[in-house]
C-alpha cells in the first residue's frame, strides 16, 4: 500500500515537472515573438485575436515536439524576421551582431597597447 | 603626425557610422504584410461551414487560372463593408471563403441576408487556418494563381481601388 502511494506520488511529481518545463518553454517563445497587430507588445503580453491564435498554433507545435528553431522558422516564413524580437544572424543583420564583437576586440587591443605593454616595460 | 592620424580615424569612424545609420533608417525592416507575396500558398484543408463532411484542400494546382481567398466573419464590421465588392467579384473569379471564429448560425444568416459570394466557405474555428496562410486579422484577401502562388494580398476591407486592381490582375 505504501509502495503504491509512493509510485503515485512519483508519477505526479514527474508529470508536474514536465508540465512546468513545457509551460516555461512556451512562455520563453511567446516573449521572443512580437505581436504584429499591437504596439510594441510581445505575444506573451497581448490578448489580441492575433496573439491568441498564434499562441494556440505554437502550443500545438510544441505538443507535436517541434523544436524552437522549427517554430521560429514557421513564423518567419509567414510574417518575416520582424516577428522575432531577437533577429537571426543573416547578411543584413551581420553588422548588428558583428559590431559589438568587433568593438570588444578593438577595446581589448587598445587596453593591451595602452595599459599592459607600458606596465610590462616597467 | 599622431594627432593627424587620430583625426583621420575619428573622421573615418564617423563617416562609416553615418552611412550605416542612413541606410538603416531608409531600410524597410518594419513589418511587411506582403512577405507571403509570390510565395506558394501553404497547404490548408477547409471544412465546409454548412456540412462538416465536405472538405476542400487548397492550393488547387492547374485548375483555375486564378482564384480568390477571403477571410471574413459575420461579427466583423469591415467585412460587411467589403461584401458588395465580393458580390461583384464572384462573377469574375471563384472565391473561397474562410469564416474566422464565427458561429455557424450567424455566418449563414449573414450570407442569407447579404448574398453568398463564395464558391466554398470553410470554417476556421480556432484561427489556425488563417495563421497557416500568414493572416493578420480580418478581413484579408488573397489572389492565387494556377501554380498555387499568392500573387496579390490585401489586408483590410476591399474598396473600389482594390477591386479595380484585382480585376486588372485576373483579366
Amino acid at each position: 500500500m505504501r509502495n503504491i502511494f509512493l509510485i503515485i506520488l512519483f508519477v505526479f511529481f514527474i508529470s508536474a515537472q514536465l508540465a512546468m518545463a513545457s509551460t516555461e518553454r512556451e512562455i520563453n517563445i511567446y516573449k521572443n515573438i512580437r505581436c504584429l497587430v499591437c504596439q510594441g507588445q510581445s505575444l506573451n503580453d497581448s490578448n489580441s485575436d492575433f496573439a491568441i491564435d498564434l499562441k494556440k498554433v505554437i502550443k500545438k507545435k510544441i505538443i507535436k515536439k517541434k523544436s524552437d528553431r522549427e517554430i521560429y522558422n514557421y513564423l518567419t516564413e509567414r510574417y518575416g524576421d520582424w516577428i522575432l524580437f531577437n533577429p537571426p544572424l543573416k547578411i543584413n543583420t551581420f553588422l548588428l551582431w558583428g559590431f559589438p564583437l568587433m568593438f570588444a576586440l578593438l577595446g581589448g587591443v587598445f587596453i593591451y597597447i595602452k595599459v599592459l605593454i607600458p606596465h610590462s616595460r616597467q | 603626425m599622431k594627432k593627424q592620424f587620430k583625426i583621420s580615424l575619428l573622421v573615418f569612424v564617423t563617416v562609416i557610422f553615418s552611412v550605416i545609420f542612413y541606410y538603416s533608417l531608409k531600410a524597410n525592416n518594419k513589418n511587411n504584410p506582403n512577405i507571403m507575396l509570390n510565395k506558394p500558398l501553404p497547404v490548408i484543408e477547409l471544412t465546409s461551414l454548412v456540412n462538416t463532411n465536405l472538405k476542400q484542400e487548397l492550393p488547387l494546382i492547374n485548375r483555375d487560372k486564378y482564384y480568390l481567398i477571403n477571410i471574413w466573419s459575420s461579427w466583423c464590421v469591415p467585412c460587411r463593408e467589403e461584401h458588395p465588392i465580393l458580390m461583384k467579384l464572384k462573377d469574375k473569379i471563384k472565391i473561397y471563403g474562410i469564416n474566422y471564429k464565427d458561429k455557424k448560425t450567424n455566418a449563414t444568416a449573414f450570407l442569407n441576408k447579404l448574398g453568398n459570394p463564395f464558391y466554398f466557405t470553410g470554417s476556421d474555428k480556432d484561427g489556425s487556418v488563417s495563421i497557416e496562410i500568414g493572416a493578420y486579422g480580418i478581413p484579408e484577401t488573397y489572389v492565387v494563381n494556377s501554380q498555387g502562388l499568392i500573387i496579390f494580398k490585401h489586408v483590410g476591407p476591399l474598396n473600389k481601388k482594390i477591386y479595380l486592381r484585382i480585376s486588372e490582375i485576373i483579366k
